[in-house]
């Protein structure tokens, strides 16, 4: 046990005071002779008597609270290996909270965020005098405060900001706010400069935080040193279209987990999972749920109302669930799907029966499935989607399910990440060969995102010594693939020649499907999910410039699948799915609506980049978008499954601290605190009974 | 002055002193005493005052022949007067601790003192003789009771009084025992003190003792006087402030008593009063006289006033 400041002891000279008071208020007694003591009541002296007696302990006690209060101010500290743990010597910190909705977790008594709190004010009373304390927070909204000589005013503004309701979700994680942290940790005075980050210990709290950026040390400071209680989240609720079943029919798949720190063996626990369409309660089922693993539920629901539903997956029978923020997932569902296509053509022709897309978009017309019904394709040139994505950016194709490159030479760089973006957030993209694919161009720009690596075209059946290329034939499909889902047979691609198509470089790491083939084994057809997104790679044509295919019967039923497997990931896109926080781009140069689930109605005017974005997501659930035209919008607002992942306690990290910094102390003055107070109640106890 | 009365005259305020050439010590009923004086006797004697005639008897002095009523009568007749005697005054002084209570002429010791020098100045000055005692520990020589005249008693009284300081208690049943048994009858007993705690013991049994010992005066026909000096503090109770006051006892007979004045008052004044009206009832109830003086009023009207009670000639 060490003082951070001793001198502060000499204050313990001061438990003279209350002797002297005790004296001085004891009054020494006007003394008179006289003669007629007989008519004096001696009861009073008695009592005199007494008092004497009882004001010993009160002087005790009160001799007890200048001790404590000398200690206090005389700052003890602990070189021990304690949790908590303060640079010694004077320098620059910031305190970096954790404010995620993750620190709703309760804990004991407490949430995480209240033991975060208390942690904090232990590291700003245990801060050697002279040093500078600012603070930052995970929570945008929250305060920011430069360094300052009065703890005070970060204590204040911690607890300003926990009345105002943190934490909240939509946090950055902290190791998102920590560059910002260290921007606002200014080293005038070459003091050594500590962030002292405050938060959880999983790995997207304080095990996501390195020891130390450049000659700054990053000092963990655990909110609650013991494992999390265990808890079940829901970490996600997807739907998808299921025309197998039926026209209206929709999957509708849970994930659950149940988070336990130390899990036991056969340590297994079942859990209610619910699905409400409406506001009406559907199905319920029943999963069994291992320590930290994923578990499914699907659930099948037909719709019957026309339109997008709301609806809601909720667990239940979770009482005492000690973060309930994850115990439930929002979803719009919707059984009819106008899918918008986009068709970027890179070989247009005059002639119709040329032009590269007239047999693709000949198949969708002609189709009759039922997911592809209403469905509607934008045709565009290359140039034409570079202009619309260079001048848009990202909202060009916020309503585009598909995007088909056909026979398009390849993405131009800037453009790509856009492209991939929307591919990561769901959209459908077929890419199709032919002689203007420019394979080094692909891969270069859409590498992320290909099912496998392109190569140079190749005319099939030719080999060394002969003259004419022959063609190849199709083998059968992979019925169990996707795209084939609902087909009894080869549905009528039997005899379908292929004369060329482009190679692909195996890729073992990639991961991939391959829906169709040639016979020689050369992949037709190959699939990859990405994201949110799917990908179809075909490595010939999508007109008969490669092939017969689109002549064959079987090439409706071939778009039809396709499209629809696309058009699975952008199905849920119906509703635009946003983690707490995030902003939703509405549209351009309009003024939006948005009907949030707290019943208001929000509007969202266009910035001055005249895209209009709505940025009031703070609150999980559905979200509608009118703009007084007859078409709607709709997204929802969800929790990150990131806030729930308490599974994994990360091993935190002491920080390395510069050198010659001096030793770490724990606090130990915050118990003299206490005492101090718990002798000044004894003493007014004490003070009342002595003037009664 | 006359002759050993200036052994007293310290003692005596100038402005009493004064006062004692007009006064004369009266009684309202004839004396009894032992020699020829200045007082009504309750017999027949040299004197003044016609009292009744007798006939004549062998050997009575022919000067008493009343001529005129032997006319009337036609037989010899002596004419009687009564007899004037002296009146023997007896003072007793309360010296203990409590008379102590004051400061200069305001303490009650030396207003006593003051009133027991002008007592005995007046009585020796007409002649009477004085017996006294100033008590206090231990007991004053007995020598003193006996009632005197001359010079030496006077002298003898003014070195008690004057080299007393008030201190402990008083020995009040040996000092009236002797008193009792020293003087003729029909004696003056003036009896100075407070009458607070007459032997320090506070108990009620010690002043029915006392006031046994007053009334035995009282039956063996002397008059029994009791001059109350009390000093104001002691009636009035002054102290009200809540601060812790500390009352040392002059008798030195109880422990110092501690605690707040403003408290102690209200029982103070209840008891004390209570204890005043006791000893006035008593006194009237067994025919002796109570005077009460409060230290700091004038000590001539108060001799005045005590001396007129004397003869009877003013109520309380």
């Amino acid at each position: 046990m060490n003082l951070l400041a001793p001198l502060a002891l000499l204050a313990i000279g001061g438990v003279a005071l209350p002797v002297v008071a005790h004296l001085l208020g004891r009054q020494p007694p006007r003394e008179i002779a006289f003669g007629a003591l007989r008519f004096l009541p001696t009861a009073s002296a008695v009592v005199s008597q007494r008092r004497a007696l009882r004001d010993l302990p009160l002087l005790l006690v009160r001799a007890a609270i200048l001790v404590a209060i000398a200690l206090v101010f005389a700052r003890p500290v602990a070189r021990d290996d304690g949790a908590l743990q303060v640079v010694a010597e004077v320098h620059d910190c910031l305190l970096l909270v954790d404010g995620s909705g993750s620190m709703g977790l309760r804990h004991g008594r407490s949430t995480m965020f209240e033991h975060a709190i208390e942690r904090a004010g232990e590291v700003l009373d245990a801060l050697p005098p002279g040093s500078r304390v600012g603070l930052i927070t995970s929570d945008p909204r929250g305060p920011r405060l430069e360094p300052t000589a009065e703890p005070e005013r970060i204590a204040q503004a911690l607890r300003t900001w926990q009345r105002d309701g943190a934490p909240r979700l939509g946090a950055w994680s902290l190791a998102d706010a920590l560059p910002h942290a260290i921007a606002l940790l200014p080293n005038p005075d070459a003091r050594p400069r500590i962030v002292y980050a405050i938060g959880d210990r999983y790995a997207g709290g304080l095990g996501a935080l390195p020891e130390r950026v450049d000659d700054v040390a990053i000092l963990a400071v655990p909110a609650h040193p013991s494992a999390p209680p265990e808890h079940v989240a829901l970490m996600a609720a997807t739907w998808e279209a299921a025309p197998d079943l039926d026209p209206s029919a929709l999957r509708i798949r849970a994930t659950v987990r149940r988070f336990v720190a130390a899990p036991a063996e056969e340590d297994t626990r079942e859990v209610s999972v619910a699905l409400t369409v409406d506001g009406e309660p559907i199905t319920r089922a029943s999963v069994v749920l291992p320590p930290n693993e994923d578990r499914t539920v699907e659930f099948t629901h037909v719709v019957q109302a026309a339109g997008v539903v709301p609806a809601s997956v909720r667990l239940e029978g979770l009482d005492g669930d000690p973060w309930p923020g994850d115990n439930e997932r929002p979803l719009w569902l919707s059984a009819a799907h106008g899918f918008e296509v986009l068709v970027v053509n890179g070989d247009p022709s005059e002639l119709r029966a040329h032009d590269e897309v007239y047999f693709l978009t000949t198949a969708v017309s002609a189709t009759e499935d039922a997911v592809l019904d209403g469905i509607r394709v934008r045709s565009m040139a290359p140039d034409q989607l570079e202009h619309v994505l260079r001048k848009d950016g990202r909202s060009a194709l916020e309503h585009v399910d598909i995007m088909v490159l056909a026979n398009v030479r390849a993405p131009a760089a800037d453009i790509s990440p856009t492209i991939l973006d929307a591919v990561r957030d769901g959209m459908g993209l077929w890419i199709t060969g032919g002689d203007r694919v420019a394979a080094q161009d692909y891969n270069a720009a859409l590498d992320e995102v290909l099912p496998l690596r392109l190569r140079d075209a190749l005319e099939v059946g030719t080999a060394p010594g002969r003259e004419r290329a022959l063609m190849e034939g199709l083998a059968p499909p992979d019925l169990a693939h996707p795209v084939f889902s609902g087909f009894a047979d080869a549905g009528g691609l039997d005899g379908t020649r292929v004369r060329k198509v482009l190679l692909l470089e195996p890729d073992a790491n990639r991961p991939h499907g391959v829906a169709l083939s040639l016979t020689n084994g050369a992949p037709v057809l190959v699939t990859r999910d990405v994201g949110d997104g799917r990908v179809a790679l075909l490595t010939t044509t999508i007109d008969r410039d490669w092939s017969d295919l689109p002549l064959r019967p079987g090439f409706v039923p071939l778009v039809a699948g396709t499209l629809r497997w696309l058009g699975g990931g952008a199905a849920s896109r119906v509703q635009p799915r946003l983690w707490v926080g995030e902003p939703q781009v509405l549209g351009n140069d309009k003024t939006f609506v948005v009907d949030t689930p707290d019943g208001r109605e929000v509007p969202a005017r266009p910035g001055s980049d005249g895209v209009a974005r709505f940025e009031d997501t703070m609150q999980p659930g559905h979200y509608r978008v009118h703009n007084g035209d007859a078409q709607q919008a709709y997204f929802v607002v969800e929790v990150n499954p990131t806030e729930s992942d308490t599974s994994a306690p990360a091993e935190v990290r002491t920080g390395a601290l510069p050198e010659g910094t001096g030793v770490m102390a724990t606090p130990r003055w915050r118990i003299w605190i206490w005492l101090a107070l718990g002798l000044l109640g004894l003493e007014t106890v004490l003070r009342r009974r002595a003037v009664t | 002055m006359k002759v050993g009365l200036e052994a007293l005259a310290d003692l005596i305020p100038a402005n009493v002193r004064a006062v004692l050439q007009t006064q004369s010590l009266r009684v309202g009923r004839p004396v009894l005493g032992r020699a020829f004086g200045h007082h009504a006797a309750a017999r027949a004697g040299p004197g003044l005052d016609f009292r009744d005639h007798r006939g004549y008897a062998p050997g009575d002095d022919l000067r008493r022949l009343d001529w005129k009523a032997i006319a009337r009568r036609d037989r010899l007749v002596l004419r009687q007067t009564d007899s004037e005697d002296d009146l023997t005054l007896a003072l007793l002084v309360d010296g203990s601790g409590g008379m102590g209570y004051g400061e200069g002429e305001a303490q009650k010791f030396a207003v006593a003192r003051a009133l027991t020098a002008a007592l005995a100045w007046i009585a020796v000055s007409q002649g009477d003789p004085v017996a006294f005692a100033v008590g206090g520990t231990p007991l004053p020589p007995a020598l003193t009771l006996k009632p005197r005249r001359h010079r030496e008693a006077l002298d003898s009284l003014g070195q008690q009084l004057r080299n007393h300081r008030p201190d402990k208690t008083i020995a009040w049943a040996e000092i009236l025992t002797a008193t009792r048994l020293m003087l003729p009858p029909r004696s003056v007993v003036i009896v100075l003190s407070d009458f607070l705690d007459p032997v320090g013991s506070g108990r009620a049994e010690d002043d029915l003792a006392l006031l046994g010992e007053l009334t035995h005066l009282k039956k063996r026909r002397h008059d029994v006087v009791l001059v109350q000096i009390l000093h104001r503090d002691e009636l009035e109770f002054p102290w009200k402030e809540q601060r812790a006051f500390r009352f040392v006892d002059l008798l030195r007979r109880r422990p110092a008593l501690e605690g707040s004045a403003l408290g102690l008052r209200e029982a103070y004044l209840e008891r004390l009063h209570a204890h005043l009206t006791w000893w006035e009832e008593s006194s009237m109830r067994h025919g002796i006289l109570l005077e009460r003086i409060t230290s700091d009023v004038a000590l001539p009207e108060a001799l005045i006033h005590l001396m007129q009670r004397l003869t009877g000639h003013r109520r309380p």
